[in-house]
């Protein structure tokens, strides 16, 4: 029988919260984390609303050194895995052995430091580059700098599968733990996108949500007059831990992993498949690996971006595995804006919640449900259903599809 | 001149964030002194190069750790002025 594989831990840094709790609570609630940006923030004029994530001085999680030339993403990706560490009782060395402890925890890497050391470059010359500008910009430097901070010595990685990185993360720990070759994996993702550059890319593609008076009206998935999506800054990371492993030392459980899935729709870098084949096969692969059938899932946290054509395609795909009558499905986006990879880890705990609570979160703005996106939608109020099991979507630049699918605690074997 | 290169030493090393303040001439600049990591005097030997039009080569860089400052506040100084001996 294969291992169980369930969280113990969770860290977060979000523009809702920093733990589970919080984050669900601001989302059942719809108390919206999108704001303007703040005078002298990098993205000031250049974007109408932006997620923000409250700071953290870098030297707080980095020797003094290291703290300058460091990209927030990996200052982030620090704090999440100190908060999941510490969330689950867990020192490296006392509770595991070093070797027996992998991190898998991407991103796209450190764009904001790169585009300054990039600008500094063109002004001074070589002079301008720092000799800390790799350590501090890497896509596997989150991953690698929690290896060093907290001594862990097993399986290190980070994944490149953009906004589907962080739940593919937690899938690739899944993998690890169930195969026995790691006891627990802090698993998830960083991204700090709010920056120049990067908020151009995205407005100039025409992918951000734009006109909006109330900046917490912007991000409104599934809803008739949606127009973009809301970026956002932030970090998650999970400790995912073989439940022996976890009953041995007797640590809580939030929820089990059952299984996942990952597909690509290898059709446009950008644009998902219009017909939702790539996402819907995701699903069932997902649903197969649980031991699942579809109508096993009592709750859908959907990518829902807030895109036109992201959200419509999801719809197809989740009206593809379901037919016309689908479980209660939302998208948390609407309070959360898309913290890009980040966005999964962050789901699957609002996941982890609702099979806690058994409350379903509404989708926030969702005033007006837009005919292509339907499907059994949660609005306004929070929907109090127990469920069994829950699924969890994200979706990447790239086709990238990556399902997650999350239960209650199950009882060990024996 | 040398004061000048010490005091500039000195302003970097504490802008990078190590701890200068109970340094003198005779504090090397690796674990035994001021634990400046292989990245960090490789950070002080470009500033020195900007500040000061020197050039060190790739090795000279690695043997900064074994330098005290006052030492190479005088090979700076040589670099500057390599015609002030004669």
């Amino acid at each position: 029988m294969r291992p169980i594989v369930t969280v113990t831990g969770v860290g977060l840094v979000s523009p809702v919260g920093a733990t589970a709790a919080e984050v669900f609570t601001a989302v059942g609630e719809g108390r919206s984390g999108l704001t303007r940006p703040p005078e002298g923030h990098p993205v000031h004029g250049v974007v109408d609303v932006a997620g923000f994530s409250p700071p953290i001085d870098p030297a707080s999680v980095l020797p003094g050194p290291e703290s300058r030339v460091v990209d927030r993403s990996i200052v982030m990706a620090l704090r999440a895995a100190e908060d999941a560490l510490a969330d689950a009782g867990v020192q490296v060395g006392r509770d595991v052995d070093p070797y027996r402890i992998a991190v898998i925890v991407s991103g796209v890497g450190g764009l904001s430091t790169l585009e300054s050391q990039v600008l500094e470059r063109a002004r001074r010359g070589r002079f301008g580059v720092s000799p800390y500008m790799l350590p501090g910009t890497l896509p596997n430097m989150g991953a690698a700098r929690i290896a060093i901070r907290f001594g862990v010595r097993g399986y290190t990685s980070s994944i490149g599968t953009a906004c589907a990185a962080g739940a593919q993360s937690i899938g690739e720990a899944v993998r690890i733990l169930r195969a026995g070759e790691a006891d627990m994996v802090l698993c998830g993702c960083s991204e700090a996108p709010l920056f120049p550059t990067f908020a151009d890319a995205f407005g100039n593609a025409r992918a951000l949500a734009r006109g909006w008076s109330d900046p917490t009206a912007a991000s409104r998935p599934f809803d008739r007059r949606r127009n973009g999506l809301v970026l956002g800054e932030g970090a998650g990371v999970l400790l995912l831990e073989r439940a022996a492993h976890a009953a041995a030392r007797g640590a809580r459980r939030y929820a089990d992993v059952l299984g996942w899935g990952a597909t690509n729709d290898a059709h446009h870098p950008t644009t998902p498949r219009p017909d939702g084949t790539g996402a819907a096969q995701c699903m069932r692969i997902a649903l197969r690996d649980a031991g699942l059938r579809p109508d096993d899932i009592g709750y859908v946290n959907a990518h829902g971006t807030g895109t036109r054509a992201g959200d419509a395609a999801e719809a197809t795909a989740l009206r593809e595995v379901y037919g016309s009558s689908t479980p209660p499905v939302s998208s948390t986006k609407g309070v959360t804006g898309h913290l890009l990879g980040v966005s999964g880890v962050v789901e699957a705990a609002v996941c982890a919640e609702v099979l806690r609570t058994g409350l379903l979160p509404p989708t926030h703005n969702l005033d007006d449900p837009d005919p292509a996106c339907e499907m059994d939608l949660i609005r306004k109020e929070p929907r109090a259903v127990p469920v069994r099991a829950v699924l969890s979507n994200s979706f990447g630049f790239g086709g990238h599809n990556v399902s997650l699918v999350l239960g209650h605690p199950e009882p060990l074997p024996g | 001149m040398t004061d000048e290169i010490r005091t500039f030493l000195f302003a970097a090393l504490t802008e990078m964030k190590y701890d200068a303040e109970d340094a003198d001439d005779d504090t090397v600049f690796g674990p035994a002194g001021l634990d400046v990591d292989s990245l960090g005097l490789a950070e002080l030997a470009v500033r020195v190069e900007d500040r000061f039009g020197v050039a060190f080569d790739d090795d000279e860089a690695e043997d900064l750790a074994m330098m005290t400052v006052g030492e190479l506040c005088r090979s700076v100084q040589a670099r500057i002025q390599p015609a002030s001996a004669h």
